[in-house]
């Protein structure tokens, strides 16, 4: 063991992925196993729907005769029967921009997104539209929660009614959400968000992403966001917020109703790429990211918390499916 | 995990425990493999569970949308290039009247091209109507101004080719005020004029110059839509259609 840990780092790796190659060759049945075993977490996401139930109506616009949540249950319950993680986020702006807001405030919304399975959502600014009582008046309905990780409910009819942070369990694998929302100074009535105490983004990310990655030992961190995707002011943003933190695998951004092609690679703190993604707004496109996590060869899940592999693996050693 | 590892030399088991248990990193590592936007279009069937549990909704929305609350002899179109339209002057007239039941003091009204959304087709006039003629939650705002601030107001109106105003006269030339007078008379820099326009405008959307320090302002509760249609109804019931004039109250000279 001395020897061991006076090797270095590369050395040292190699040294793992020897031995695992050895008992491998060993032909212990439980390596052979664990050598092909992978597991695939696929996240799907929306942001600023903005109350658009039903696709654009066929006017002459842009957007006309895309959207729909009836298609985009289709579509989603189609990615549910080929796979099998399937976690489906939203990053706020549920609410607002067609009548069923107006007239229904908020319950079409999130009964549908109720009815689609959602596993976990963000506030948006338009969801202070109607104040904290409109949010309140029908929160009942949904059956998922609401992450804000930077707004504090405390002493306001929404205290307790969201959480700082969520952890989904698939497959072995532990996924971390936390969520970061708007400066709604300027942006919402000041009598709609009364007493909701806002804290910067970028802190709330090194506390919650230190706490998920270390504490909580999450092999995947996302970060629901609605403090849109870049801005040329100083102001902060999915961009800024990925530059500046550690762990974040993911960004599923919103405000900005920002179309995106592919997810925009974002070097973070350690160097690492974190991914920024939105899907433009009023639900005419579902983001979808896969991440493959590989389990090393000569390992086993029953070890796995204290298991480590180095990411320098992964061109010599990590078959990507 | 003993009993399964009984069965096996156990040996590289403690190794491997040992040597794995030094090291910090995360024992999976992760790989993007699939990035993709999916367009929501109508190659995708609707799902019928959820269109049937929209329906109702559906229905209902339609019906509260085609409530009619007046009637439009000819159609108010929306047009963005010239300095006032029939559908522009209709709008600011209507903001006059209800900022009026708020504060009768208020001597004219303001809004911006864009932000009239959509212009108000021949016939039944709707709440869905008025929905797409102000689809936003603003509210109706009181701003007290220094006539000092009015004149920066007016030329900003002047610089953009004017924008719907009430109860305001003004001579445009080469995007410079020419005149400009509230309830005809001419602005004294040293009086304070009561303007009605909404929240948007008021805290600095669109980049409406000369309102940004009023001297007093009243943020209602009461929102634009709400206030058009109710404006709307009390026409129908005075016998009165939603009609509106070219005045030349915003008049561009050559």
């Amino acid at each position: 063991m001395e020897e061991l840990k006076s090797l270095s780092r590369r050395n040292f790796i190699k040294a793992v992925v020897s031995l695992g190659a050895a008992t491998t060759l060993s032909s212990i049945p439980f390596f052979g196993y664990s050598k092909s075993k992978e597991v695939k977490i696929t996240f799907l996401h929306t942001n600023d729907v903005h109350s658009r139930i039903e696709p654009y109506p066929m006017d002459g616009s842009r957007l006309q005769g895309l959207g729909g949540v009836a298609r985009r249950s289709t579509l989603i319950n189609k990615i549910r029967s080929e796979e099998k993680n399937v976690l489906l986020f939203d990053a706020g702006d549920m609410f607002q921009g067609t009548p069923y807001f107006n007239v229904f405030d908020g319950q079409v919304e999130l009964e549908l997104m109720s009815k689609l399975g959602y596993d976990a959502g963000t506030f948006g600014n338009h969801e202070f539209d109607n104040g904290l009582e409109g949010l309140l008046k029908h929160f009942d309905k949904a059956n998922f929660p609401f992450v804000t990780s930077n707004y504090d409910f405390t002493g306001t009819i929404m205290e307790g009614k969201t959480k700082d942070y969520l952890i989904f369990q698939r497959d072995a694998v532990k996924i971390g959400v936390f969520a970061v929302g708007v400066d709604l100074n300027g942006m919402v009535d000041p009598r709609s968000y009364q007493g909701v105490k806002i804290s910067d983004p970028i802190e709330v990310a090194a506390k919650y992403t230190h706490k998920l990655k270390h504490d909580l030992k999450c092999d995947l961190i996302i970060c629901l966001s609605h403090i849109g995707y870049s801005y040329e002011t100083e102001k902060v943003s999915d961009l800024m917020l990925a530059k500046n933190s550690r762990h974040i695998d993911l960004i599923i951004g919103g405000h900005t109703h920002t179309f995106l092609d592919k997810p925009t690679e974002v070097k973070n703190l350690d160097n690492e790429i974190t991914l920024v993604n939105q899907t433009g707004f009023s639900g005419v496109n579902l983001g979808r990211i896969d991440f493959i996590l590989d389990k090393k060869r000569g390992t086993k899940r029953s070890i796995a918390t204290t298991y480590s592999i180095d990411k320098s693996l992964d061109s010599n050693n990590v078959k990507i499916a | 995990m003993s009993s399964q590892l009984s069965k096996y030399n156990l040996l590289p088991w403690m190794v491997l425990l040992l040597v794995f248990s030094s090291c910090k990193t995360t024992y999976y590592q992760s790989t993007v493999t699939n990035k993709q936007m999916l367009a929501i279009n109508n190659q995708i069937p609707e799902d019928s569970i959820i269109s049937n549990y929209i329906l109702p909704y559906k229905n209902q929305l339609e019906d509260k949308m085609n409530e009619v609350l007046g009637h439009a002899p000819e159609a108010l179109i929306k047009n963005r290039n010239i300095p006032e339209s029939k559908l522009s002057n209709f709008f600011v007239d209507a903001l006059l009247s209800i900022g009026r039941k708020v504060d009768p003091d208020v001597q004219f009204s303001l809004a911006t091209k864009d932000g009239i959304r959509a212009g108000i087709k021949q016939g039944d006039v709707t709440v869905g109507s008025i929905f797409e003629v102000m689809p936003f939650e603003n509210y109706i705002t009181i701003l007290e101004l220094k006539g000092s601030d009015v004149k920066v107001l007016a030329d900003f109106i002047a610089e953009t080719n004017g924008q719907p105003v009430g109860n305001v006269e003004m001579l445009i030339k080469d995007k410079k005020v020419q005149s400009f007078k509230i309830a005809g008379q001419e602005i004294d820099p040293n009086k304070t004029y009561k303007l009605v326009t909404y929240d948007f405008i008021a805290n600095g959307g669109d980049l409406v110059r000369g309102i940004n320090s009023p001297t007093y302002r009243l943020t209602t509760s009461e929102r634009v839509r709400e206030g058009l249609i109710d404006y709307v109804k009390e026409l129908t019931k005075a016998g009165k259609q939603v009609e509106s004039k070219l005045d030349g109250r915003v008049k561009i000279i050559e």
